[in-house]
Parts: structure tokens; sequence; C-alpha cells
């Protein structure tokens, strides 16, 4: 009788979840559905769900008129670049921290992450003249630099939070063995390592890659990625919900399969490891 | 030899860092600081100029707007994405069927961008096409939505929009929390006869106090950097309607060549961040090292 009566329970709470899943869901979803409207059907009214004419000359159209795939790719390299060079500062300062921390380790990381907070305004008039006078405006380089040190402390305190994890015991034991500095970083510690630097990888990538505040401040036509040639394309080319919509869906599909498949890596980075 | 390495390097490699954030993070301010307390224009001008600025900052009525804006905006956002994050997690903790899933479904909006999501946005809360048109054409035609191009509700849509991206995420925040609560105080409440309402509200909700403090810190500093919502949705309008700080402070410094005046607005939302901030950080810190 209890079993049974939780069991219904936990059916009506599914479907309410799942209801409002769906309902959170509908932005994305109808986007990559308008996608492959035409201009006339994305507009049209009533809006049809799947009974219209299924095109694909949304895609065609936006990489003819605008080289979408240079966008794309400068996304690529930014979102990538930032986070190999960002990764690459990070993992030492993050096993010192994690397997010899001072007395002010953890004050030191509460303080990086603070400086996260801080509203990117801030910062933002100096880098400007900077990167104007040493000619990095609008540069691939200049947005790997800036993305890199913006997105540095989350780096380091998630690379922290998964070395913490790492048991100490087993530093030890190699230790005991004889093992040294360097087969210590080679043979013991890499190999339990990669799975968080695997998963700060992921999120440094999609934070990367969702960056518009300094994107649109610090590019033009040349180095824009996705984000900023997205928000220049929707105003001066007025309601052409389709076009937008084509290339919305190809900016956001690799964020959905990459974090449908690491869904787990994907709800502790985006939690800053509050979430296991 | 290798063993002064071995003593040296942890600290050897924190310490570029350390001075790297420092001079990035507090040097870039700094100068932002001085730059608000000059003359400049298009170009940076370094001759000290006093409060100038700030008054004419707070001469202009569009600084008004944005402050408004953002009360309007923090207050309504981090109330509704609270409640509604508290109230999702209390639905994913009844241990539903295919929690992973709905999860991350949940958490989607944060992690993709909105200045891309925002496409699907624009449609829905267009009176001509979106939800009013929909409403409309099954004959509901008193129904009124068109809040995106009205000045004075343009702001509520931005709100709308941010809560659709940021409650699923201040949801995963008290799921965490909600896990995180003991078992056995639980099983013991249970022994007790507490109810599910007198559980949650005498024993879970009061422990998650930690938890509720860190979601008003994440949700109260992504309000007061918000930018990419405003940007995608409305631009700052109708007019400079829906302007925030963060557009504010753009628009004059690469729009209208105030870097100045930008500078100043900068000034006074770092100020506002780290009146937020840092008693947080004070009291955490103090925890820590106890």
């Amino acid at each position: 009788m209890a079993r049974a009566s939780s069991n219904r329970r936990k059916t009506v709470v599914t479907v309410l979840a799942w209801a409002i899943g769906l309902l959170i869901f509908f932005p994305i979803l109808w986007t990559v559905l308008t996608s492959f409207k035409t201009e006339a059907e994305a507009v049209a009214s009533p809006p049809s769900f799947i009974n219209f004419h299924w095109t694909l000359e949304n895609y065609a159209e936006v990489q003819s008129r605008s080289d979408y795939f240079r966008h794309f790719l400068n996304s690529v390299v930014i979102s990538l670049g930032s986070t190999v060079l960002g990764l690459i500062i990070a993992i030492p300062a993050a096993w010192s921290m994690a397997f010899v921390p001072a007395k002010r380790t953890k004050d030191i990381l509460m303080w990086m992450l603070s400086t996260k907070m801080l509203p990117p305004v801030g910062v933002l008039i100096p880098i400007y003249l900077i990167f104007r006078d040493i000619g990095l405006l609008d540069s691939l380089l200049g947005l790997i630099i800036v993305l890199m040190l913006i997105n540095l402390p989350i780096i380091i305190w998630m690379l922290f939070t998964y070395f913490r994890e790492i048991p100490g015991e087993i530093l030890e034991a190699a230790r005991m063995d004889g093992a040294g500095l360097k087969a210590e970083l080679l043979y013991v510690l890499t190999p339990m390592a990669v799975p968080g630097i695997a998963s700060t990888l992921l999120l440094n990538i999609i934070l990367a890659w969702n960056e518009a505040f300094w994107t649109l401040n610090l590019t033009a036509a040349k180095a824009a990625p996705l984000t900023a040639f997205i928000a220049s394309y929707s105003s001066p080319e007025g309601l052409f919900y389709a076009k937008l919509s084509a290339a919305s869906t190809m900016a956001i599909a690799p964020i959905l399969i990459l974090g449908w498949f690491s869904q787990k890596q994907l709800v502790r980075g985006l939690t800053f490891g509050a979430v296991k | 030899m290798g063993r002064l390495l071995e003593r040296w390097l942890p600290k050897l490699v924190v310490s570029p860092l350390f001075a790297v954030s420092l001079f990035f993070v507090y040097g870039f301010i700094a100068w932002t600081v001085y730059i608000s307390f000059t003359r400049s224009g298009i170009l940076p001008n370094y001759d000290f100029a006093g409060l100038i600025q700030y008054v004419r900052l707070w001469h202009t009525p569009r600084w008004y707007v944005a402050l408004t804006n953002l009360f309007v905006f923090s207050i309504l956002f981090i109330g509704v994405c609270t409640a509604l994050g508290m109230f999702l997690a209390i639905l994913l903790d009844q241990r539903v069927r295919a929690e992973g899933a709905i999860r991350t479904i949940f958490l989607y909006p944060m992690a993709l961008s909105f200045i891309v999501t925002g496409t699907a946005w624009k449609w829905i809360l267009n009176p001509g096409l979106g939800l009013e048109k929909v409403v409309h054409d099954l004959g509901f035609t008193d129904f009124r939505f068109d809040w995106l191009v009205n000045p004075h509700m343009a702001i509520y849509t931005v709100v709308i929009a941010g809560v659709w991206q940021s409650s699923g995420y201040a949801m995963a925040l008290f799921l965490a929390g909600l896990r995180s609560v003991d078992d056995d105080i639980l099983k013991a409440a249970a022994i007790d006869g507490a109810g599910p309402w007198r559980t949650y509200t005498r024993i879970i909700l009061p422990n998650l106090r930690p938890v509720f403090l860190s979601v008003f810190i994440i949700l109260a500093h992504l309000s007061i950097k918000s930018f990419d919502l405003v940007i995608a949705l409305t631009n700052g309008g109708p007019g400079y309607a829906t302007d925030m700080p963060a557009t504010f402070m753009y628009s004059f410094a690469f729009q209208r060549s105030e870097l100045g005046t930008a500078a100043a607005s900068a000034v006074m939302m770092l100020a506002t961040i780290l009146a937020i901030i840092v008693p947080y950080l004070y009291s955490e810190l103090r925890e820590t090292n106890r």
C-alpha cells in the first residue's frame, strides 16, 4: 500500500519535473526548429511545430553571406587557446596548493575566486587602451590572453577541488618506494589528475565559448567569434529569424552535445565544484 | 639542490600567478579609478580633474534609468530565481526518474550564451509573432503582452529571460545543499513524527543557510554584471529604457567615446560589488580559519 502510493507519487513528480524541463528547453528547441524553416514560415501564424517545409537554405545563406565558418573557427581557436594556456599556468599552481598547502593557501584561493566576481567593466578601459596601443584589438591573440586571465581563477579553483580529492597516502606510498619528484608527477599524480583536468577543460571551453562582454568590446569584423558575430547579425539585419536561428543553432550545438555526454562534469563545473 | 627545489617549487609556481592577478585586477582597477578623475574623452587624458566626471555622471538622466533598472532587475531576479530554484530542487529531491538528464536540461540555459538563446526569446516576446499572437489566435483577443516594446515594461522581459537562464543554476546549488543534510537528523525527525512540511521548514531550510548565502552572492553579482541579457534582448531599448550599468558603461566608452564618464560608472559598480562581497569574504575567511 505504502509502496504503491510512493510509486505513484514518484511518477507524478517525474512527470511534473519533465514538464518543467520541457518548458525550460522550449526556447532552445524553438531556435533549432526555426532554423529549418523558411523566413516566411518562421514568422507565420499560427506557428508550426513540425509540419513545415524543412529546408537547409538558411545554413547555406548564413555561410555565403557572412562567412560563418570563419567566426566559428575564431570561437574554436579562442576557447581552446585560452583554455590550454590557462591550464598550463594553472596546473602547477593548483598542484602545489593541493599537495603542499601553506598556511594561507585557502585565503589566497578565496581571494583569487573573489576577483572573478568583480565586474569586468572595472578593467575594460585599461585593457582597451593597452590593446589599442600595441595593436591587439580585434586579434585572436588578444582575446586568448584576456579570456585566459579572466577565467584563470576558476581554472585554478576547479583543479584545486579535484586535486584535493587525490588521496595523499598514495603520494606517501610512492615516496616510500623511492619515487622522486619527477616519477611522482609523471606516474602517480598525472593519471589520477586527468579526469579533473578534463572537466576543467570542458568548463572553461564553455565559458570562453559563451563569453560576450570581452568579445563584443574587443573585436570588430576580423577576430569576432560567434557571440560577437550573432550579436551584430541580429540588429542591422532586422528580423531574419530563420537565418539568425540557423546561426544560433550552429553556435549552441557543440555545447548541447558536449554537455549531454559529460553531464556530471558539466554540472560540477558550472557550480564550481559545489555539486558532485 | 633537489631538496631545495622540492621545497621552493610549490611557492615558485604560485607566486607569479599571485603577482599577475594582483597586477591585472588591482593595477587595472586603480588605472580605471584614476581615469575617472580626469577629463578623458575619446583619448585618455591623465591630468587630474577632480570629481568632474562623477558630477556629470550623477547629472545624466540615463544613469538614473540604469540604476533604477538594476534595482528592479536584481530584486526580482534574485527573489524569483531563489524561490524557483528552491522549488525545483525540492521537486528533484523527491528522487525523480532520470534525474541526471533533467538536471542537465535545467542547467542548459546557463551553459549556453544568452546572446545566442536570446534569438528565441525575441520571437516569444515579440507581440506580433510570439506569445501574444498565439494567444490572440486562440481567441483571446484582449490579451496584451507587448512588454518588449513598451518602455515601462521592457525591463521585466529582461527579468523573465534572466530567471529562465539562472533558476536552474540556483536549483543545482540548492539540490546539492539538500543532499548534504545529515540523514540521521531526518530519520530522527521522522521518528518524532514530523511531516514533510515541518521537516522542510524546521530542519532542512535552516540547515541550508550557507547555501542561501552563496546563491544570493552569485545571483547578486550576476545581476550587477548582467550585460549579455540586455544586449541580446533589447540592446538597451526602447530608447535607453532597459539600460543597465554595464551597458551604460559600454555605450559611454565606445559609442559616445566618453572614457572618463564611463570609468566613473565602472567605479560606482565596483564599489557596489565590493560592498556585497567584502563582508561575505570576511565572514567566510573567519569561518575557515577558525
